[in-house]
């Protein structure tokens, strides 16, 4: 299914798309000519920037002075995804035959490189940097992978129904992987083992996107269903769901004080339709923030420590980083 | 108006009404009826499997069992759809449970309910079929197409779509222009359509076989 949004990416590229009024733009950063940016992955810490570029490239700019640091790639492998680490002492690169490549930052220096079944799709990194999950595509049928980094093995498959799996994130302590599957099951295991903890089968659609809670007792799950609905971590069962928008859940993420959820929509009648940026109150399960117009269409972003969301849009080989409060 | 269904008779009842027709002569003092199993026995061959395909971001669990996804009134170009599960041995898999879903004819998935998605019966000879209309092109898509999950104990799901050789996107030549969709990596997924009915009334009907892997 990443695939497909991937796809859909590429056409957004060419799309109108979203904007906000309360958006302000920080920075303008040139790539190479033919090096458009097709996604970026923004540091948790905020000071970086890493994008996927057309030529198979992952270029890393400091943020927010927006000078190249690192050229990385796959060798030959076109780039299906590119993920940090929580503390963004760790940058990810997964391929489209499968290849994964993992560097520091901002030294470059590569840690670990190992295939994975098929094309990555998703991928999450625990927060102490000893696991990473990820997610083969669903055309693949491959199951979700947990590897050790500090081994460099992989340490167990964690297979579904059907499908593969969707969406990946591990807890805060990292001690608990929630998956989100294609068969619409969510499963929460054991992080270091793979044991499963507890499953929920309630979904009807497909979930696309997972995020724990600050206090790690909630995931909050989104997807085909437009809705995003919290889960009690320790049972899988749903104890709550905010209201229902009138668009698909792509992504989701919690601010670093734990109050914010940002989650990323798009209009299952096409994506080329405007569809909105929401930042929700999480006590309060009310929208804080709608981000919506016709200028912009981001193409990657995430909370910084400062409280801010920054977004990134492309436009040609112009990379554009915006921020909202 | 003319119809199309599957036929009511199993590929070994069909031999031996052959049999009883003398379109098939036996010469052997066995009965007609093991002369058509050992038949249709030998006549089993191993298949390649089915490609598969994306599984697409809007499959919706707890389809109703239905073969009839198009409701009366529906716009759009009727279209039944057909065909038989196999595995890779050849054997016939009468056990198989087939999901099918599609958009309807503008293109549109019914994420609220369930139009245009089924889990179809499938016959004692593995046969399935279903009447629907044929898909619109999804914006998000290149090429119009049905998804299909399909699952047989001791066997791998199989997850893929069907595709449609009269799509106007291949302007009539598939061969050339089936990748034409991002997404279409096999030509073997792009069906003969065949049209049927009176310029008032167009019919399609398409054949697609389905092969599963074993476990």
């Amino acid at each position: 299914m990443r695939r497909w949004l991937v796809f859909i990416g590429a056409l957004l590229f060419f799309a109108p798309g979203l904007f906000a009024q309360n958006l302000k733009l920080e920075k303008t950063i040139s790539a190479p000519a033919e090096a458009d940016v097709r996604f970026t992955a923004v540091s948790p810490k905020g000071d970086f920037i890493a994008g996927a570029c057309k030529d198979g490239r992952v270029r890393l700019w400091s943020f927010p002075g927006g000078e190249l640091r690192q050229v990385l790639d796959l060798k030959d492998e076109k780039i299906s995804g590119v993920w940090f680490s929580n503390d963004g002492s760790l940058l990810a690169v997964g391929g489209t035959r499968g290849g994964v490549r993992i560097w520091q930052i901002p030294s470059g220096k590569l840690k670990l490189e190992f295939r994975a079944a098929g094309q990555v799709d998703a991928l999450a990194i625990s927060p102490n940097r000893e696991l990473l999950a990820l997610a083969p595509s669903s055309e693949s049928a491959a199951p979700a992978e947990l590897w050790d980094l500090t081994t460099g093995k992989e340490v167990t498959d964690l297979p579904t129904k059907f499908g593969g799996s969707l969406a990946l994130a591990f807890s805060p302590d990292s001690q608990r992987l929630a998956v989100a599957d294609a068969d619409t099951e969510i499963r929460i295991f054991e992080a270091q083992t793979g044991a499963i903890r507890a499953t929920n089968d309630d979904f009807l659609l497909e979930p696309f996107a997972l995020a724990f809670s600050a206090d790690g007792k909630s995931v909050f799950v989104g997807g085909a269903d437009k809705t995003i609905s919290t889960l009690d971590a320790a049972s899988g069962k749903v104890t709550g769901a905010f209201p229902k928008q009138g668009f698909v859940v792509q992504q989701l993420q919690v601010s670093y004080d734990g109050k914010f959820l940002v989650a990323v929509y798009f209009d299952q009648a096409s994506s080329r339709n405007p569809a909105p940026v929401l930042i929700w109150n999480i006590a309060a399960q009310k929208v804080q923030t709608t981000i919506l117009q016709p200028d912009v269409t981001p193409n990657g972003g995430g909370f910084v420590p400062d409280g801010r969301l920054l977004l990134t849009s492309s436009s040609g080989n112009m990379l554009k980083v915006w921020s909202v409060r | 108006m003319a119809t199309l269904s599957r036929p009511a008779l199993t590929r070994r009842e069909i031999l031996e009404k052959c049999v009883a027709l003398g379109t098939v002569a036996i010469a052997s003092s066995y009965p007609a009826s093991a002369m058509a199993a050992a038949f249709a026995e030998q006549e089993k061959r191993p298949r390649k499997p089915t490609p598969p395909n994306d599984l697409g971001p809007f499959y919706k669990k707890r389809a109703p069992e239905t073969a009839l996804l198009r409701a009366p009134g529906d716009p759009g170009m009727p279209l039944t759809v057909s065909g038989q599960i196999f595995n890779t041995r050849g054997d016939t898999l009468s056990n198989a449970v087939v999901e099918v879903w599609q958009t309807d004819n503008l293109g549109h998935y019914d994420l609220d309910g369930y139009r245009y998605r089924g889990k179809l019966p499938v016959d004692s000879s593995a046969a399935y079929k279903f009447d629907s209309v044929m898909p619109g092109h999804y914006p998000d898509r290149v090429c119009q197409h049905v998804h299909y999950l399909v699952t047989a104990p001791g066997h791998k799901p199989l997850i893929t779509q069907l595709y449609f050789a009269t799509d106007p996107v291949f302007e009539g030549d598939p061969d050339h222009n089936f990748t034409r969709d991002p997404l279409i990596h096999s030509r073997e997924l792009v069906r003969p359509v065949i049209l049927t009915g009176d310029p008032h009334e167009v019919l399609a009907a398409v054949r697609f076989e389905l092969c599963l892997e074993l476990l």
